[in-house]
Parts: structure tokens; sequence; C-alpha cells
């Protein structure tokens, strides 16, 4: 019983004992955390917090939880500050690992409380923002950013409160300290990312450097659009009025247009000083011009200032109109003479380039004799005083072929003389007329016979080019650009004769350069198009090429894309490019070629030309035969093609050969498509039979490798006889009859060699056979044989016919 | 290539007969070769080729004489002074 007694003794003492350790105190104590019994948790944790290592984490975990719970901000802030004083009584570096996130949270939570109470006050929001600053964050980093960017904006409102307060005392000194405010109010909405408080500060501190009366610039400013609309309404008023303060009109004129665009008195008084000031600008716009003209019938105004004069015109004319529409057309009317003057003057002092330049400005130029005259006076100035160049030799050439080409230009020489009062003039020979469609000709103009007192128009037109050309042809020293000049007068003036040769109505003539950049070539495009749709006239249509720019919804265009597709298969002959030509190869294309008579007539005359030009650079190219097969391919017309290319072939294929620079198998390949281009051409076809012997002899004699490759042609020959291969054929049955003589003088008994031979038969009955040279032997016979005329295959033309169908090659050889 | 009119002195308007006479005058004033004068007179004698010399002279353009422009408007001073800058003030 005592032992009892003692043992149950002993079991209580220990199980106080066990229950007073550290480790089952703080495990109870993490159980009653678990069961959140914070308050039984603290009590137990402060009994060991000085005994167990992770106690006072737990106890500040303990103690953060309860503050959250708390209701009352005194409370709260009892616990989160007893939390971060827990620091002190942490002894190991594990502990401080898991104190830090919980005292992180404790800071945080009283930098929310101090938030609260600070908000609205720029000096406690800025030094709970030091707190925060200075604060452990660890593992509750992204609210304490978040919680200062509420700081920020909180101060940026407070901020911009404070400076409008400011601005509205209105005292200089405090609009200054305004603008701080709303810097400091816009730098804090930055960084919250507050766009209001940015776009209403900037707009606000603009207002208030206008107050200041300080230069402003509201360009490129995309915040003040996005301020508030009043704010907006104050800023563009004030500056509108800084602008006409400064006399900035235009500017003034473009924000209250733009922004003030409203009915309000304010803005009525505005838009009146911008009316009272181009009411000044045109008294003295009008007062300048009168002052101008006085000095033009004074006969001091320098050719510089009837320049600037004549050049500003259009200027002063357009702002007087807003004003007073008579007087800005009273103005405009004053144009024509002050061009007129500067024209002459421009001429009187030659300067061509500079009359060239007024001319081309003025409106529909063209359509006055007169200036189309002056026109080719300045042009041919230029040019006699070895004044074109590579910038001016277009504009030069083409407005002097335009105006000479222009019988109304030359009749306008008649006006002014009276020498030519005994003379009548000629339209007969004139180039470029239509006077015929006019309804009213000049009295001493006829279309009659030309004599000694009916003088041509033509033949002073010719005169007038003959002259031109003697210049252009010998006084241009520099090599390069005389060549530029007179291959581009050359085509300009062959281009105008032929719309000339083609047009019968009354349009207006010109170059294609002057045509197109005058926008003069389109009316030109559609008389041509006309000529073709009515006439089917394709010279029409040649004559129109020169002149498109971009309508390529003409006839002319279709015509001009066909010829190029020509010209791009020609180009590609040039570089050998046989792919460029398989892709143009197109039904497409075919058909514009053949939409068009001049074109489709002379596609393989062209070609061939271009293929012939590359055959006299070189004529070894092998290259050059896909480029030659794919044009034959391309045209529809190919016989001639076909004869160049078989001819080519045969030439390379005989050259190679007997320079033993191609092999017998590579020729007769070559040669087959020769054959089958011209199966009934005797030079080819003798080449083929020879080349045919030589690759049956190499096989026999072991000397090629190609044997299957051979015997496939060969086996394509033998269903493609020609008439002429027939004819000619005869070589091949020669050298079987020789290899079987000499068989037999060597006393072989040759009937083995001939399936047909009865005798053969016998043999093979008799199991005679013969050994692999001699199968080889006998095949080689049986080909000689079968494509030498000893063997005549059953309709071997047809086949042919129908292969040289599929190639396009169904002709019949014309030479 | 110098206008034969140049060459000649001659108005536009001169007949044969001046043409021939100024031929004369200028072989003597020698500021011209000879040659020149003679193909001058002779591109003035073959009324196209003359024609072709007149066409080197520009054409004369009808135009009006420009009269003084009249103006109906009165030069004003501008005054901003009398503008409210305040009339649009947006904190009030």
């Amino acid at each position: 019983m005592g032992v009892i007694i003692v043992l149950i003794i002993v079991g209580v003492v220990g199980y106080f004992i066990y229950q007073s350790l550290p480790n089952t105190k703080y495990e109870k104590a993490k159980n009653l955390f678990n069961t959140k019994d914070y308050t039984q948790a603290i009590n137990i944790l402060n009994e060991i917090v000085e005994k167990h290592a992770d106690a006072p984490a737990k106890l500040a975990e303990c103690k953060l939880s309860l503050g959250q719970q708390a209701s009352g901000k005194t409370e709260k802030t009892k616990y989160f500050t007893e939390v971060t004083a827990l620091r002190k009584k942490i002894s190991n570096s594990a502990t401080f690992a898991k104190f830090d996130s919980i005292e992180a949270k404790a800071l945080f939570e009283l930098s929310k409380i101090q938030y609260e109470e600070a908000k609205g006050n720029i000096e406690k929001l800025s030094q709970n923002i030091r707190f925060i600053d200075t604060a452990n964050q660890k593992g509750s980093e992204s609210n304490f950013s978040s919680l200062k960017t509420k700081h920020f904006s909180d101060l940026a409102g407070s901020h911009f409160k404070k400076a409008t307060e400011k601005e509205n005392a209105g005292k200089h000194s405090e609009v200054i300290d305004a603008i701080q405010s709303y810097t400091t109010a816009r730098d804090y909405a930055k960084k919250s990312n507050n766009s209001l408080i940015v776009n209403n500060s900037t707009s606000r501190i603009l207002i208030c450097q206008l107050k200041l009366s300080q230069s402003v610039s509201l360009v490129g400013s995309s915040e003040i659009e996005k301020s508030d609309k009043n704010y907006q309404k104050e800023l563009y008023f004030r500056y509108a009025i800084h602008l006409l303060k400064n006399k900035e009109f235009s500017e003034a004129e473009k924000i209250i247009s733009l922004h003030l665009n409203f009915q309000a008195a304010d803005i009525d008084k505005l838009k009146e000083i911008l009316r009272t000031e181009k009411v000044n600008n045109a008294v003295k716009i009008v007062a300048e011009i009168n002052a101008s003209i006085d000095k033009l019938y004074n006969s001091t105004l320098s050719t510089e200032e009837l320049k600037s004069f004549y050049d500003g015109l259009d200027t002063a004319s357009d702002e007087l109109g807003i004003i007073d529409y008579e007087l800005s057309e009273k103005i405009a009317d004053i144009k024509p003479t002050l061009f007129n003057r500067l024209l002459t003057k421009n001429i009187e002092n030659e300067e061509y380039n500079e009359a060239v330049n007024i001319i081309q400005k003025y409106p529909k130029f063209w359509e006055s004799p007169e200036l189309l005259k002056n026109l080719g006076i300045c042009s041919y100035g230029l040019a006699a005083k070895g004044l074109l160049s590579e910038r001016n030799y277009k504009i030069v050439i083409s407005g002097w072929l335009t105006s000479v080409f222009s019988d109304k230009v030359i009749l306008k020489s008649l006006d002014d003389t009276t020498w030519d009062d005994n003379y009548t003039f000629s339209l007969t020979e004139a180039i470029g007329s239509n006077y015929a469609l006019h309804e009213e000709i000049p009295d001493n103009v006829n279309y009659d016979e030309v004599s000694e007192s009916n003088i041509s128009i033509g033949a002073t037109q010719k005169e007038l080019l003959q002259q031109f050309e003697t210049i252009i042809h010998k006084e241009i020293q520099d090599t390069k650009l005389s060549k530029l000049v007179n291959d581009f007068y050359d085509n300009e003036k062959d281009a105008i004769e032929k719309i000339i040769a083609q047009i019968e109505n009354d349009v207006f003539f010109a170059t294609p350069y002057f045509a197109i950049s005058n926008g003069l070539n389109n009316e030109i495009i559609s008389e041509l198009d006309n000529d073709y749709n009515t006439y089917s006239n394709e010279d029409a249509l040649e004559a129109g090429v020169s002149y498109i720019k971009n309508s390529t919804s003409t006839v002319v265009y279709q015509y001009f894309f066909a010829n190029d597709l020509i010209d791009r298969v020609k180009s590609a002959i040039d570089n050998e490019n046989s792919g460029t030509i398989k892709k143009l190869n197109t039904k497409d294309n075919k058909k514009w070629i053949e939409k068009f008579d001049n074109i489709s007539c002379t596609v393989e005359d062209n070609l061939f030309n271009s293929i012939s030009n590359k055959i006299s650079e070189n004529d070894e190219n092998e290259k050059l035969m896909s480029v030659m097969e794919e044009c034959i391919s391309f045209s529809n017309h190919n016989e001639k093609l076909k004869h160049q290319f078989s001819n080519y072939v045969a030439n390379y294929c005989i050259s190679k050969v007997n320079d033993e620079k191609i092999d017998n198998f590579k020729a007769l390949s070559l040669m087959k498509g020769a054959y089958l281009r011209s199966p009934n051409n005797p030079k080819i076809v003798k080449n083929f039979i020879t080349l045919i012997r030589f690759n049956l002899m190499d096989m026999l004699n072991d000397q090629t490798r190609k044997t299957k490759d051979i015997y496939n042609i060969l086996d394509w020959v033998k269903n493609n006889m020609s008439q002429t291969y027939k004819q000619n054929s005869d070589e091949l049955s020669k050298a079987r009859r020789e290899i079987l003589q000499q068989l037999k003088q060597s006393g072989a008994d040759i009937s083995l060699f001939d399936d047909d031979n009865p005798l053969s038969r016998l043999h093979l009955n008799l199991g005679q056979s013969l050994n692999a040279q001699g199968l080889k032997m006998k095949r080689v016979l049986t080909y000689l044989k079968e494509l030498g005329n000893d063997q005549k295959s059953t309709n071997p033309l047809d086949a042919l016919s129908r292969l040289r169908q599929q190639l396009n090659l169904d002709d019949d050889l014309p030479f | 290539m110098t206008n034969p009119y140049i060459i000649l002195g001659v108005s536009q308007d001169s007949n044969k007969a001046e043409i021939m006479k100024s031929q004369m005058f200028a072989m003597k004033k020698k500021e011209f070769p000879l040659q020149v004068i003679a193909v001058a007179a002779k591109q003035l004698l073959d009324p196209a080729k003359r024609l072709a010399a007149d066409f080197m002279f520009p054409a004369k353009i009808k135009v009006k004489r420009i009269q003084p422009i009249q103006c109906n408007l009165k030069h004003k001073e501008i005054n901003t002074d009398s503008l409210n800058e305040n009339a649009f003030n947006s904190l009030k």
C-alpha cells in the first residue's frame, strides 16, 4: 500500500513538474492561441517569455490578434505598441525572423491608425510617411506601399486646396506661393497616380503664371485638355488676352476659335479686337499696295520689289477677303497686270528661269497663246544662253516643243507686226494644227496651197525646231547633259508628233512631260482610247503610252501593260532568267498580248531578236537553252523560235562533243529537245541519229554508266519517229550490219542476236544461250534494228504529234 | 543665235527695201561678221523664216492700267485694357 502511495505521490509530483516545464506551457499556449483564447495564451506566455525562445514571438502574435480584434483606437494602439516592445525580449535569430513579420504587421496597423488621424493635415501626413519609411516592413511591403500612396494622394489634395486658398487671396506674393503649392500638389499627385490633380494643377499653374503676367506656352500640354472644364475656360480666356496684349493676333484667333467657341459678352469683346486688328491690317495692306502702284507707274519699283509685290498679292487678297470681299477682288484683279510687268521684266533682263517659274505658276497658262509663246521664248533663251541643267532641261524642252507645236502660238506672232499684211498664211503643212475644227479662223489664215504670198506656218515651225535642235546638238559641252537633253528632246518630239498624227479632235497638244506635269494627259489618253474603240487603231494606243501616269483603267494602259510584258520577257532573256519567263507565261498575260495585233504579231520576232543578240554574245551558252524553251512556250507563234532553238542546240552539241567537253549521253539528252521541236529538220535529225549511234556504241563498249537513261530516251524515240527521221535512220541499220559482219567474221553465230531469226529460237530450245556480254550485244543490235530503217513503227508519227501538241509545238516547220 | 532684227538693227515692221538697206549699213558697221549679217538678211527676207524670228519677241498681253485701291475701312486703336481678365474665374 505504502508503495502505491509513494508511486501516486511521485506521479502527482512528476505531473506537476511536467506541467510546469516551459515547453509544456508553450504548447498549451499555442493550443489556446489556435482556439483564439489570446488572453489565456498571453498569461501562460508571460510566464515563460524569458524561458522559452519562441514565447516572445507567440506573445507578439497574440497581442497583434488582440489589437486587430479590439474596437477602440486606444486599445488597438496599446496592443500594437506592446507588440513592438517585445523585440528586446528576443534572444535568438530564428525567433527574430518570426517576430519581424509580426512586428511589421503591428507597425502597419499603427501607421493606418496614424493615417486616419492625419488626413487633411499636411504636417501629420508627412510625419506618418517618415514613420512608414523608418518602420520594419518585412512581409508587409505592399501594404505599406499602398498606404504611402494614399498619403501622397491626400497630400496632393491638401496642397492643391492650400494653393487654391492662396490663389484666391489674390495678392502677388500669394499667387507665387500658390504656384509652389500647385507644383507640390502635382508632384504628390504624380506619385499617387492622381491624374485629376495632376491635370488641374497644370492648368492652375498656367493660370497663376498668366495672373503674374509671365509668358507661358500651352503647346503640347495634353494635361490641360483633361483638366476641369472651368479651369480650361479661364486658362484659355486669360491666355487669349495675354496673346492680344502681345499682338500675337493669329495665335489668339486660333485659341478663341478652338477653345472659346461659345457665346459670352467677354468673348465677343475678344473677337471685336481681332476684327479691329484685321481692319487695321487691311488698311495697312491697301496703303502698301497703293504705294507700290505709285512706284510702279513712276518707274521706281525695282524688279525685286515688283516680284515681292506680285508674290505677296495672293496672301494680301486672302487676308482682305475675310474683312471685305470686294476689296479682296480688287487686289486679285491687279495680279494679271503685275504678272505681265514681271514677266516682261524677266524676259527683258534675260532672267528666263524666273520667267518660266512664274508662267508655270499662273493658273492654266497653257490656255493663253501669249503665255505659251512666252514660255517658248524663255525655253529657247535658256538653251541659247547655255543655261540648260539636269534640273531644268525637262521643263525647258517640254515647254519649247509644246509652244512651237501649237499653231495658235505661231499665229499670235502675226498680231504684232505689219510687214505681213501683204501675205496670207497657210495651215496646210502646220504641225499640231486643229484650227480646222475652230469656228473662227483669222482672216489672213487659210488651208490653201503654199505659195510665195501664202506662207507656210509649218515651215516657220520647222525653222524654229531646227534652230533649237542646232543649239542642243552643238552647244552643250557637258557630254552627259547633252545626251540627256537630246534623248529627252527626241522622245518628247516623237511622242507629240505621234498624238498629233492620231487625234482628230480639238484637244490641247502637249508633250508627255508637259501634259503629265499639268494634268493634261488624261484628256489625251481618253481621245486615243476613243480612237481605238472606234477604229481599232492600235497606233493610237501606241501614241498614248508616253502619256500614262496612273490611268490604269484605260485601253492605252492595257496596251502599255501588254508591251511591258514583252519587255519583261526580253529583259529576262538578257539576264538569262528562264524562271521569270515561266512566271510571266500565264493565261491572263497571254490574253492581254493577244488583244493587240501590233503586239501579238511581233512577239516572236521580238523574242527571236533578243535571243539572237544573246547568241551573238556567246554561242555556246547552255543556260540560254532553258530560256529559249520558255520563250517557245510563251509565244503562240513560235516556228522561228523552235528553229532557232534546235539549231542552237545542235551547233552546241556538235561543238562540245567534238571538243570532248560533254559526253554523248548529255548531247543526246539536249538533242532530244531539239528533235522534239524540229522533228523534220534534216540537220537536227541527222545529228540526233548520229548521237543515238554514239550512245549505243558507248553502251556496247562499256564507256557509259547511263545505260538506263539512254535506253529510256531510245524507247521514247522508237515511238516518236518523224518522217525525216525514218528517211535518215539508215545510219543505224548500217552500223548494225557492220557489227553483225564483224561477228560473223570472228566466227560467232549471229542468229543468236536476232530474236526474229527462227534459228535463234531453235538455239534457245537446244539450251544454247548468250553470256552477259552477248546479251548486251544482242540488246544494242536490237535497238539498232528498231531505230534504224529495218524496223518500222506502227504509227510513230501519231505519238510524236501528240507530244508536240502537248508542248505547244503543233505547227509544221516553215523552212 | 542673235535675233536677225538686232543684227540688222531694224524694226519688226520694216519692209524688204529697209532690210536690204540695213544689211549694207550693218556690213559697214562691222559689229557682226559678214556671214552672220548675210544669214540674218536672208532670214528676214524669207517670210516663213521671218515669222520664226518674230516668234522670239515676247507676246504682249493686254492688261488694264492698275488704279489705286479705294478703301472705306478706317484704322482704329486697339484697347485691351478694358478686358476683364477675371471674367471666367473658376475658383469662385
